[in-house]
């Protein structure tokens, strides 16, 4: 086994982000947060609007600078990270460049790495089939609907085979349907291609059905305030959905989300599910 | 959509021969000697010195050139209507190849947008008529090596001095409109502002660069034409106006024929900004060009 195997996707160390700091608009985004993330293990974000989750991911992808602590990707900086794309994006946005095709949006990282054209097209064709667009290759992403668009972003995010997948909210945008077919595609992708991922979501269900580990956090200041581990097994499909154990999952992450830093601790294993409301219902902070 | 150009050139078609009508019909009705709307004496004078019929100016084609010559007007017109008009292409060229440079000069560095684009505003309120004389003589002075400066080059370059400026200013306004996540994404890519320039802000400029163009495209004939009247320059469309409008008081209908050949000259500019934006336009959303990136602030 390589050495490089056995780092963390994801190593976040007493990381704390300070916007405008010293003026009247400081915003304490996030303080001394750490995480973990195993590699090949699915870790969900969730937590009210504005509680730092967009500022994490962007911590972790080197787009913003911490303003103390220390951010590893796959073991190494998160700036040397980035500049060997060890990490894949997409956002609630597709964002595709609608003067490319399909297949050349797909081709973007590859031709920033320098990848000759052949290699570029045969990794793109592979990208799609693997997302299940492999007859939409030659379309232009204002053909497709949300969903399919948003898949070609899951495509050109794995394009370079990252180890690691940083997700702000990608389905946020798409109707229930979609959402569910989705989410049970982009596990089977990284399950197929091992890749690591960090999700931000709003959705209770989602992050609960998606994770190995679903990540509580707060706002004012942003912080971690649980941590809940989801172990319903890596075999998960549409009867998971229906599941007890799933159920209590959900349960959990909801007191989880409500106690948001208080120190109360809640028996689950007794928790009835009709007795606490709405199990399915995500958390509405927009 | 082929149904729909030809009912957009039917439409034109229809406009001209309206104004041909409107022409006509106010002759008819007109005032012989020009008439007066509450003591201002704004009515035109609807007789045939002031208001030549339609068909006497399009007659005038076929008459030869000048007394005993040869050549036909519309032979003249249309010689001086393709001078003007590789001037003027040459103009447009020239000033969309600056206006794009300076543009992005403008992007990269704010210290030069700050700088520059004050003065580039500035420079298009110098009138062009004072400009044209000192092109022409900073031209006559230059001579590098067996170049020596063409007069009707001073024409082509204040062609370009009038279309640079709207493709400066709507290239940069492009450049600078690319969606925040698209530069977030090329951000995760490392990607070196000149591949972030040529991979997106460049193609997500296309929308804004296309009007731009079309602005420069009519400003380019408008200076070469200026330009050729103010400096004397033989051969073009601008020299034929004045050529004829000198012998207006004999023949009204003549000028009309070089102003319908100047006209001409601006449609094949038109046309050629159109293949462009066709070209550059390839392959985008027909009509929302923001469709996918959308409005992500
Ligand atoms: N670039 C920035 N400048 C100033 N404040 C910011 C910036 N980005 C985020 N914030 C603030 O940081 C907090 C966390 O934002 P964010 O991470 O986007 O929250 P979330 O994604 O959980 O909704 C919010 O209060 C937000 O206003
Ligand atoms: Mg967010």
């Amino acid at each position: 086994m390589r050495s490089e195997l056995v780092h963390p996707a994801v190593a976040v160390a007493g990381v704390s982000k300070v916007f405008n700091r010293g003026s009247a608009n400081q915003v304490d985004a996030l303080v001394d947060v750490d995480l973990v993330v195993a590699p090949g293990e699915f870790v969900s974000l969730i937590g009210p609007s504005g509680c730092g989750k967009s500022t994490l991911l962007r911590l972790i992808a080197h787009l913003i600078e911490p303003s103390s602590g220390n951010v590893l990707v796959n073991g190494k900086s998160a700036s040397q990270a980035r500049l060997d794309q060890e990490y894949g994006m997409a956002f609630q946005q597709a964002g595709l460049f609608d003067w490319r095709s399909v297949a050349k949006n797909v081709e973007l990282p590859l031709e920033l790495k320098g990848w000759d054209k052949k290699r570029r097209a045969a990794r793109a064709r592979e990208m799609l089939e693997l997302v299940k667009l492999g007859d939409f290759v030659d379309h232009r992403p204002w053909q497709l609907s949300g969903g399919m668009q948003q898949r070609v972003a899951i495509a050109r995010a794995l394009a370079a085979h990252p180890p690691l997948l940083l997700m702000d909210e990608p389905f946020g945008a798409l109707d229930e349907m979609t959402r569910e077919h989705m989410q049970a595609e982009l596990l089977r992708i990284c399950d197929e291609t091992r890749t690591s991922v960090v999700f931000v979501t709003h959705s209770i269900p989602e992050a609960v059905y998606l994770s190995d580990r679903v990540v509580v956090m707060s706002p004012r200041p942003g912080r971690i305030t649980d941590v809940v581990d989801v172990d319903l097994g890596r075999d998960r499909d549409d009867d998971t959905r229906e599941d007890d154990a799933f159920y209590r999952k959900i349960i959990e992450v909801r007191e989880a989300l409500r106690n948001g830093g208080h120190d109360t601790t809640v028996d689950h294993e007794t928790v009835d599910p009709d007795a606490v409301g709405h199990p399915l219902l995500g958390v509405d902070d927009r | 959509m082929t149904r729909r150009r030809l009912r957009t050139f039917a439409l034109a078609l229809v406009g001209l021969l309206a104004v041909a009508v409107l022409w006509e019909f106010y002759k008819l009705v007109g005032p012989q000697r020009g008439g007066e709307i509450f003591g201002w004496g704004i009515l035109p004078r609807a007789n045939d010195n002031v208001m030549p019929h339609v068909w006497d100016m399009f007659a005038r084609y076929t008459e030869p050139d000048r007394r005993g010559s040869e050549t036909r007007i519309w032979q003249t017109v249309l010689g001086g209507g393709w001078f003007t008009f590789r001037l003027a292409f040459l103009g447009f060229a020239i000033g969309a190849v600056v206006g794009v440079g300076l543009a992005v000069l403008m992007a990269r560095f704010r210290v030069v947008e700050r700088g520059l684009l004050p003065y580039l505003v500035v420079s298009q309120t110098v009138p062009l008529i004072a400009l044209a004389p000192l092109v022409v003589s900073w031209g006559g002075r230059v001579q590098v090596g067996d170049f020596v400066w063409p007069r009707w080059l001073s024409a082509s370059v204040l062609g370009a001095f009038l279309a640079f400026f709207p493709v400066a200013v709507g290239t940069l306004r492009g450049l600078k409109s690319s969606p925040p996540a698209a530069l977030e994404l090329m951000d995760s890519y490392a990607a070196s502002w000149r591949s972030s320039l040529f991979k997106l802000r460049f193609p997500a400029a296309v929308p804004q660069i296309v009007p731009a163009l079309r602005l420069a495209a009519t400003a380019s004939v408008v200076g070469v034409v200026v330009a050729e009247i103010s400096t004397g320059l033989q051969g073009g469309i601008g020299r034929l106006v004045i050529e004829y409008a000198r012998q207006a008081t004999s023949d009204p209908a003549k000028v009309y024929t070089a102003v319908f050949g100047a006209a001409l000259v601006g449609l094949g500019m038109a046309g050629i900004v159109a293949l462009l934006d066709k070209l550059l336009m390839r392959g985008r959303p027909p009509t929302e060009p923001d469709i996918v990136m959308g409005a992500t602030t």
